[in-house]
């Protein structure tokens, strides 16, 4: 065991760990809301966006995330291709940096997941608070906005710590694409010196790290909604 | 202030209301008695749209409805003019007591924070709920909540405020205080519509009992008429299974 490249190669691994978060945090500002709305779709029955969604749904849960990003990385390029020689723009479709890549697959992926959790948050929805709301003379718009989706949130908070930590870790996959991530940078450091094993052990402690921070914030915030809901663990 | 007229509803093809007819006057307190599945508590929803009933008038002051076509303009206008009490409180979860009934004021009404705070807190005043003002819904005992309930409704300063059966999903000893409550909004010449199973409340406060089964109206009047010289059968059916003891003289 090489000590020297293994603290050396935690240096590398922690250089990553910026483009994690930002693919991360992309993904999750495209999913969360758009998952949110096709959520409250399903459980409206609304047609054809219903089944849709469905079949969606199975592509993802039933198929390996590695394959759907090979999947998505080779057809994106060949659509853009063929859109770009139709309209006549020039521009290198290779030059496109990987990680909108990365946010695009990921965002596909995650919606699908975010879908269900929102679901299960939804179908938490009280009734008796609804009608009281209206009751009270609010709009169904600040009925939901004021009074339920605080509380949907709330439940589903569980479940998205949940997501947001699959997604971290989905990230490191992110080297398939030649993603400058967690993985890869630390991997193609081990490269020369075929310190695999120091660069996997970093890779490790750094993911465990950053996992670890991100389910103390979401533990901290159901606390903090604990308040009214008077849950216990 | 209040006449409805030949108010209809079916759930599924099941004639739930069979063109009930009802007239409030200002100030009155009306109670709505029946046995359970006689449409009171439908009754009382349609008459805030909490359902939509399928045919009949209602006229609220100046204003005139059609059930089968209103606006949602209307129905929002009458939501203001009536105030909503539910058998399970339906507090909002995430609101504090005093958010609780602040939430209609500020958004609905659009009062200015400030004063509707102050609205509010003399609101549970009246309830007797100053010092729970900041609570969430869940630190509250079922009485509590219901208090709260009934504040919120309260400080709308609606035309009328439908009570569906306050009191039936609290604890024996919590009902008292509830109770108490609604006694006073009476006594202060609030107009109220009560669906309850309280018989003793009901003698006690109401101007105008109606008793209803299979969504109609069977019999209506004073209580001193309803519960002393019932005149149909099902009035007295009931009242005698409900209160033996006061009825064995019909039997």
């Amino acid at each position: 065991m090489d000590l020297a490249f293994l603290l050396e190669a935690f240096w590398i691994a922690l250089t990553g760990v910026p483009l994690a978060l930002l693919v991360t945090v992309v993904t999750l500002m495209i999913a969360v809301p758009i998952g949110f709305i096709l959520a409250v779709f399903r459980v409206n029955n609304i047609p054809v966006i219903k089944q849709l969604s469905i079949v969606y749904l199975s592509f993802v849960r039933g198929t390996p995330l590695i394959v759907q990003i090979f999947l998505i990385y080779s057809t994106i390029p060949l659509i853009l291709n063929m859109t770009f020689q139709k309209y006549q723009i020039d521009y290198d479709i290779f030059a496109i940096h990987p990680v909108w890549y990365a946010f695009i697959i990921f965002s596909f992926h995650m919606i699908a997941i975010l879908m269900e959790v929102f679901r299960g948050g939804l179908s938490t929805i009280d009734q008796g608070q609804r009608e009281a709301a209206l009751a009270a003379g609010l709009s169904p718009v600040q009925t939901y906005i004021r009074i339920l989706i605080p509380q949907v949130f709330a439940n589903a908070l569980p479940n998205l710590s949940t997501a947001t930590i699959h997604l971290i870790k989905a990230t490191s996959l992110g080297y398939a694409i030649s993603l400058q991530e967690i993985t890869l940078r630390t991997k193609v450091a081990a490269n020369v010196g075929y310190n695999y094993l120091e660069a996997y052990i970093d890779i490790f402690i750094v993911y465990i790290i950053l996992c670890s921070i991100v389910e103390f914030a979401f533990k901290r915030m159901e606390e903090r909604l604990k308040k009214y809901q008077g849950l216990s663990e | 202030m209040l006449e409805v007229k030949g108010l209809s509803k079916a759930f599924n093809k099941v004639d739930v209301l069979k063109g009930i007819d009802l007239s409030v006057k200002k100030g009155d307190v009306v109670v709505i008695i029946g046995p359970s599945g006689s449409g009171k508590t439908t009754l009382l929803r349609t008459l805030n749209f909490l359902e939509r009933a399928d045919a009949g008038l209602a006229i609220y002051d100046d204003k005139e409805v059609n059930f089968n076509r209103v606006s949602k303009k209307d129905i929002q206008e009458i939501r203001k003019r009536t105030g909503f009490v539910f058998q399970n409180y339906n507090l909002f979860k995430n609101k504090t007591a005093l958010e609780n009934i602040t939430e209609g004021l500020v958004y609905a009404q659009k009062v200015p924070k400030e004063e509707a705070k102050v609205l509010a807190l003399k609101e549970l005043e009246r309830v007797g709920l100053v010092d729970k003002q900041d609570h969430y819904p869940f630190e509250l005992s079922g009485g509590q909540q219901q208090r709260v309930g009934i504040a919120r409704a309260v400080a709308l300063k609606p035309d009328i405020i439908l009570f569906d059966e306050p009191t039936s999903a609290l604890d024996p000893e919590l009902i008292g205080e509830v109770l108490a409550v609604m006694k006073g909004l009476a006594e202060e010449g609030r107009t109220m519509i009560i669906v309850t199973h309280e018989m003793d409340f009901a003698k006690e406060v109401a101007d105008q009992v109606i008793f209803m089964a299979d969504g109609y109206v069977i019999e209506q009047g004073s209580p001193e008429k309803i519960f002393k010289h019932p005149q149909e059968e099902r009035t007295i059916q009931f009242l005698r299974r409900l209160l033996p003891e006061d009825y064995t003289v019909y039997l």
